[in-house]
């Protein structure tokens, strides 16, 4: 499975993409939400998107929309990981097209719950 | 007997509120508390006792901005920055860290407890981006709320401060 980390923070992507790696996820990862839009459009499209809400060039919500407006990416699921948590925050994210919402800060047991919901635990993982 | 409008009613409901009507230490505390556990790592404890700090202190911060408005700043030392950035990074840190590493990842512990900061006050409110640097001025004393830790032997200070200066009195 392929995992799409998109987040201004290094340090935040490291973190991501350890828990995703130690799944067994193939990882890429993008600073901003035009960086992540780029690595979809050389044809890398991945599994899951783990987006940032609150990020400088494209933000979170914006990568969302873009990639709902483009039928192509539509298998892929998006879960906002941000620590924006107020409820009008959630309920935009989701109406604009996120399927989960992950409030920071997490662990990783509680990053792999939120998988285990979306379905997209690993079947060796979920085993 | 008719009690008069003096005014002082409505003077109170319309000032504008102060962190310690909205939040306090404790609050704060256990905010500061579940970023770290998660951030920094489950064995991590924050002791809420004061230390001195040193001279070459670091801030990072994130501005709220709503019916509240002002900044949530983490301070401390330089050392102690770069400890805490080596914790979050954990294997993936690099032997040798640049400025930025540390901007970046002190600068991520801001945004994750702002935006618990955030939660806790009334909304709705606007987070900017984490800045590092030297620490926004307290421009209202009465609109502070500090906790003092210690995380690994080490000082800390956790600053939730209001942006505005006093408002006029009125009489």
């Amino acid at each position: 499975m392929r995992a799409l980390v998109i987040d201004d923070s290094r340090a935040m992507r490291r973190i991501v993409t350890g828990i995703l790696t130690d799944l067994g996820y193939e990882v890429r990862d993008a600073g901003h939400g035009g960086e992540g839009l780029d690595v979809l459009n050389e044809g890398w499209v991945p599994d899951l998107a783990t987006i940032d809400w609150n990020m400088p060039v494209m933000d979170g919500l914006q990568f969302v929309s873009a990639v709902r407006s483009n039928p192509a990416w539509r298998r892929m699921t998006m879960m906002m990981v941000t620590s924006e948590s107020e409820h009008t925050q959630i309920v935009r994210a989701l109406a604009a097209g996120a399927h989960e919402y992950m409030i920071k800060p997490f662990t990783a047991d509680a990053f792999r719950d939120k998988l285990a919901l979306l379905g997209l635990l690993p079947q060796e993982v979920a085993l | 007997m008719t009690a008069q409008d003096t005014g002082e009613r409505r003077r109170t409901s319309d000032a504008r509120p102060v962190i310690t009507d909205l939040m306090d230490e404790g609050t704060i505390l256990a905010v500061a508390e579940e970023a770290w556990v998660s951030l920094v790592g489950e064995e991590e404890v924050l002791v809420p006792l004061a230390g001195e700090l040193p001279a070459d202190v670091v801030s990072s911060w994130v501005d709220v901005v709503g019916p509240w408005t002002g900044s949530v700043v983490l301070t401390t030392g330089q050392a102690t920055a770069e400890a805490l950035s080596r914790a979050l990074l954990r294997e993936a840190a690099p032997e040798v860290l640049e400025p930025e590493d540390v901007e970046d990842a002190f600068g991520e512990i801001a945004n994750v407890v702002g935006g618990s900061v955030k939660a806790a006050l009334p909304g709705p409110s606007g987070l900017s981006l984490p800045q590092v640097g030297h620490a926004p001025l307290v421009r209202n004393p009465v609109d502070v709320c500090r906790v003092d830790v210690l995380w690994r032997g080490e000082p800390l200070t956790i600053s939730v401060q209001g942006a505005l200066p006093p408002l006029p009195a009125s009489h």
